[in-house]
């Protein structure tokens, strides 16, 4: 690699890390970014949902490259199958839907093609893109900078860097690199799994599931995934059931009030994940870092909802860094915790005050009492009226 | 309490699916993992929380104690 000097080295090149990178190139810094892997996106660990909203917030063109089914609404059920449609087709039909002059809600994306796409969109921004490399470790320097190792098939080697950022998901070791507090409590990381499949219809609504019988600690869903395929998942809280996720989704697709609906399902795809339904890092920097996306738990914690966060969390990032950077401002600890104040104000203290509620609900001890809570917040959080619209 | 004994992880590959999942739950320092997005295996592990085992979405991580002895841990 010729250039062994940049302003910001990033590592993980998912929404977050990919964003961070396009935002800061456009403004002028010089970037490298990289991913252990060699295909991103896989293994998909995500249901793919995000809003037009945050994609345009992000600067992202909702690009048939990645799309693969567009959303017009919510349906939210209890354990026993009541439903609250939530459908802007017919709330809105001026603005939603599919014919001329509307638009859709949201969509479920490919998260292959998804994150290709904004690593691509960070590349044509000037950023130098390095995949199959991973990150060994990093150290702050006297000069006020940090090297980073680095390890790129098989060769390991060195960069210089005024900031490292640690964009590398839940299982973040950058933030441990950091000795920032990354730990999260088993009870606040949902078990999930999820099959994509063929034979089950939808309707272009994002169904939720909720109730203790069916994903205790969580919720199932069945999410349209274009071309006829549909994804059925589930979390659960491990601290709530004996039985892991895979026996809860069996349970839930032989036995629940979707039985029928899901009797000719055919497996296409298996995938799954942790989901943190839990508070965001306390302390997302440190000196020549800071954390974004999951590795900040930039996360939703009443829907697990993770692409948004991750997006808008990139763009406050990339410009901090670049204003930042670009003053001759050092990236010291004192000065990088204005990311997180940024970020706290923008979003953040939703997201807390989100994670309260979220808490308050699973601290019911009665179980009939805390189900009717969570179809409650679930269909009022997706509401057009939810004072967490943009959250 | 009382100190936990150490335990050495194992995990069947035929059903992990790869999600991280265990890392992301383990309280350990950077670099308990494998290549493959997995808690480390064959290295006895000091802590032996088994929050790993237990967020596992296939259930396919098991242990046995440094001293050779398998367990459930839900039993």
């Amino acid at each position: 690699m010729p250039t062994t000097s940049f302003d910001i080295v990033i590592i993980g090149s998912g929404p977050a890390g990919a964003t961070t990178a396009r935002v800061a190139a456009e403004r002028g810094l010089k970037v490298l970014l990289v991913d252990k892997r060699q295909e991103l996106g896989a293994p998909i660990q995500c249901s793919g949902a995000v809003s037009r909203h945050a994609l345009e917030a992000a600067g992202v063109d909702p690009n048939q490259e990645f799309i693969q089914e567009a959303i017009y609404g919510f349906g939210i059920y209890n354990q026993a199958g009541e439903k609250t449609t939530i459908d802007y087709r017919q709330i809105k039909p001026d603005e939603y839907g599919q014919g001329e002059g509307q638009l859709p809600l949201g969509y479920v994306v490919d998260r292959r093609r998804f994150d290709r796409y904004l690593m691509t969109q960070a590349e044509r921004a000037g950023v130098e893109v390095q995949l199959k490399t991973e990150g060994l470790g990093y150290q702050s320097t006297t000069n006020g900078g940090c090297a980073v190792q680095l390890r790129h098939f098989n060769k390991t080697f060195e960069v210089k860097a005024k900031v490292l950022v640690g964009a590398d998901g839940l299982q973040s070791q950058v933030g441990k690199w950091a000795g920032l507090q990354t730990h999260i409590k088993l009870k606040e990381l949902a078990s999930c799994l999820q099959y994509v499949v063929d034979g089950v219809q939808t309707n272009g609504l994002l169904e939720i599931i909720t109730g203790q019988h069916w994903a205790p600690g969580g919720y199932a869903w069945v999410f349209p995934k274009g071309h006829g395929y549909a994804e059925i998942g589930l979390g659960v809280a491990r601290n709530m059931t004996r039985h892991d996720a895979q026996w809860h989704l069996e349970q839930f697709i032989l036995h629940s009030f979707f039985k029928d609906r899901f009797k000719n399902y055919r497996i296409l795809e298996i995938q799954g994940g942790g989901v943190p339904l839990a508070a965001p890092l306390k302390t997302q920097y440190a000196d020549n870092l800071i954390l974004v996306g999951d590795a900040a738990r930039h996360v939703n914690p009443i829907t697990g909802g993770g692409i948004h966060t991750a997006l808008h969390g990139g763009l406050i990032a990339g410009n901090f860094l670049a204003d930042l950077l670009q003053s001759g401002q050092k990236p010291n600890k004192q000065n990088l915790k204005g990311y997180q104040d940024q970020w706290l104000e923008a979003s953040g203290n939703a997201m807390w005050k989100l994670y309260r509620e979220k808490t308050a609900i699973f601290r019911n001890k009665d179980i009939a009492q805390r189900d009717d809570l969570l179809y409650k917040t679930m269909s009022d959080y997706f509401s057009p009226y939810s004072e967490y619209k943009k959250i | 309490m009382p100190k936990k004994e150490p335990v050495v992880f194992q995990i069947g590959w035929n059903a992990c699916i790869h999600c991280g999942a265990c890392i992301a739950v383990c309280p350990h320092k950077p670099g308990f993992i494998t290549a493959f997005d997995t808690i480390a295996v064959n290295t006895p592990c000091d802590i032996a929380c088994m929050a790993c085992e237990a967020i596992c979405p296939v259930s396919t991580i098991t242990h046995q104690q440094v001293s050779g002895q398998k367990q459930d841990i839900w039993s």
